[in-house]
């Protein structure tokens, strides 16, 4: 039997107040892999994120999480972690007791709970901070604090809204590196406009332009056959629609 | 899961100042209040002796208290709700109820439950003053917890209109105004009717006072059970549906 793909996104169509943010993006993406999401700011990269993890419904289209529509199984969600642009954090609260919240909202027994909130703040580097109010932290320990959040529940399914905005050099490098290693067994799907991001931890990418796909494949591919470099391609769209725009 | 989001919602409440500075107030106000009637009464005192079957402790100073505890209600429970929803949208927090599966009825219901809990304590609290003349002098226990049901019951109502009115928008500041003028609304709605001599129309029905003053008096009916039921109940319903449809709206 063929293993279903994690997520599938059949032709999904997202319209917002009259404009199509989403036009007919088709994409799949299976266990152990890292997908990139790579556009400019305005390409639709958010709008598409919220439309997988089910913050909103595709117009037109169809999502499928696991082969099942979030909408009809909404128990589904448990086995999704996500990342929004601005991490969700309640300020007045610990970061162990946000994490803990977090994997008790998706349905962890709370001694699982505290477990999990152990290994995810020794996974994302938070030992230092785990006694701080959610309010108080830098804007570095924030997003840490956010994809811990994402990841802290053992999802399946891990979308990630430009998990390294904000972040240090440093920082950022080491988010990379937990980005890939949660890729070897879940998917991973993460939107950033640094093509940096995608060359370090995405095995595949997928240029998103004006709310269409319009490239998706292997990276390691694109620099071998099309004898041009991710970053070339990327400015190559982005800039061939501007030109046809202004014309 | 509303059973967590009430948990995490309780303690937020209490790790701000918000919760703890009118749980303050409230009770000062309320303990002048009781101060007042109490001296009113002790002021009456010599009179009402000689007068057979006169109104006693419990009708001079506990019921007036707990009118108070309703006044204070109608302006306390806007203020306390306001940031159900539309401060999780503001602060961007909602996204992460919204993706948890829990569904726009997990979510309200829970929030509603951290309020209750809320206003359960503030009148428990502020009943420990007219409880506390116990010590010298014999109360009507029956009245008193049936006035404390009909409170609870009336706090209810107004949690689940300022979490309807926190639903609609992300606005905090709006959330409280329109939930206040909601409360108001019904306060008054049959002031007029009443004041022309009119007290079991439908108007009178439909007005908050009309449902609590039974249960002040000791009386507890199906009817106003109900009324109370029925407000909660609806505007439950429109904050889940409201909550449920942004994933179409956007």
């Amino acid at each position: 039997m063929a293993a279903v793909p994690i997520l599938q996104l059949q032709a999904a169509t997202r319209r917002l107040a009259g404009r199509t943010i989403v036009d007919g993006v088709t994409f799949s993406l299976d266990r152990g892999s890292v997908l990139g999401l790579l556009g400019v700011n305005g390409a639709g990269k958010s709008t598409t994120l919220r439309v997988i993890a089910g913050l909103l419904a595709p117009s037109a289209g169809k999502v499928l999480f696991d082969g099942c529509d979030l909408h009809d199984e909404p128990a589904l969600a448990r086995r999704l972690g996500y990342l929004p642009e601005t991490p969700p954090l309640y300020a007045e609260l610990r970061v162990d007791e946000y994490l803990t919240f977090c994997a008790r909202l998706h349905g962890m027994r709370t001694a699982d709970a505290h477990k999990a909130v152990d290994r995810v703040i020794e996974r994302c580097g938070l030992g230092e901070v785990r006694r701080r109010l959610c309010g108080n932290l830098s804007k570095g320990f924030a997003q840490r604090v956010g994809i811990a959040q994402a990841i802290v529940h053992d999802p399946d399914l891990i979308v990630l809204d430009e998990p390294a905005s904000g972040l240090d050099p440093v920082q950022a490098a080491s988010i990379r590196k937990l980005v890939s290693e949660l890729g070897r067994d879940r998917a991973v799907i993460l939107s950033t406009h640094l093509l940096h991001d995608v060359t370090a931890c995405c095995a595949r990418v997928a240029i998103l332009h004006r709310g269409r796909l319009r490239h998706d494949g292997a990276l390691a591919e694109l620099t071998d056959t099309q004898g041009g470099d991710l970053e070339s391609m990327f400015f190559r769209i982005a800039s061939a629609d501007d030109a046809q725009a202004a014309a | 899961m509303s059973r967590v989001i009430a948990r995490n919602e309780w303690r937020r409440l209490f790790a701000q100042p918000l919760a703890w500075a009118l749980l303050a107030a409230v009770l000062a106000v309320l303990a002048y209040f009781f101060l007042l009637t109490l001296q009113g009464f002790l002021g009456l005192m010599p009179k009402l002796a000689g007068m057979p079957s006169a109104p006693g402790v419990t009708d001079l100073v506990a019921l007036p208290l707990a009118r108070a505890i309703a006044s204070v209600l109608l302006i306390v429970a806007p203020l306390l709700g306001m940031r159900a929803i539309a401060g999780e949208r503001q602060s961007g927090t909602l996204a992460l109820l919204q993706t948890s599966g829990t569904g726009g009825a997990g979510i309200v219901f829970g929030k509603f439950i951290a309020l209750c809990g809320f206003f359960v304590v503030l009148i428990a609290l502020a009943l420990t003053m007219p409880a506390s003349l116990a010590i010298g002098t014999q109360l009507d226990w029956g009245r008193i917890a049936t006035g404390a049901l009909g409170l609870i019951l009336f706090a209810a109502a107004l949690s689940a209109i300022a979490i309807a009115a926190s639903s609609f928008t992300r606005h905090t500041v709006v959330a409280a105004i329109v939930a206040l003028a909601i409360n108001l609304v019904l306060w008054m709605l049959d002031a007029g009717a009443r004041h022309e001599g009119v007290s079991s129309g439908f108007i009178n029905y439909l007005a908050l006072p009309t449902h609590l003053e039974p249960f002040l008096r000791g009386i507890v009916a199906t009817v106003d059970v109900v009324y109370f039921a029925l407000i909660v109940a609806v505007a439950l319903t429109l904050a889940a549906r409201r909550l449920d449809s942004e994933r179409e709206r956007g």
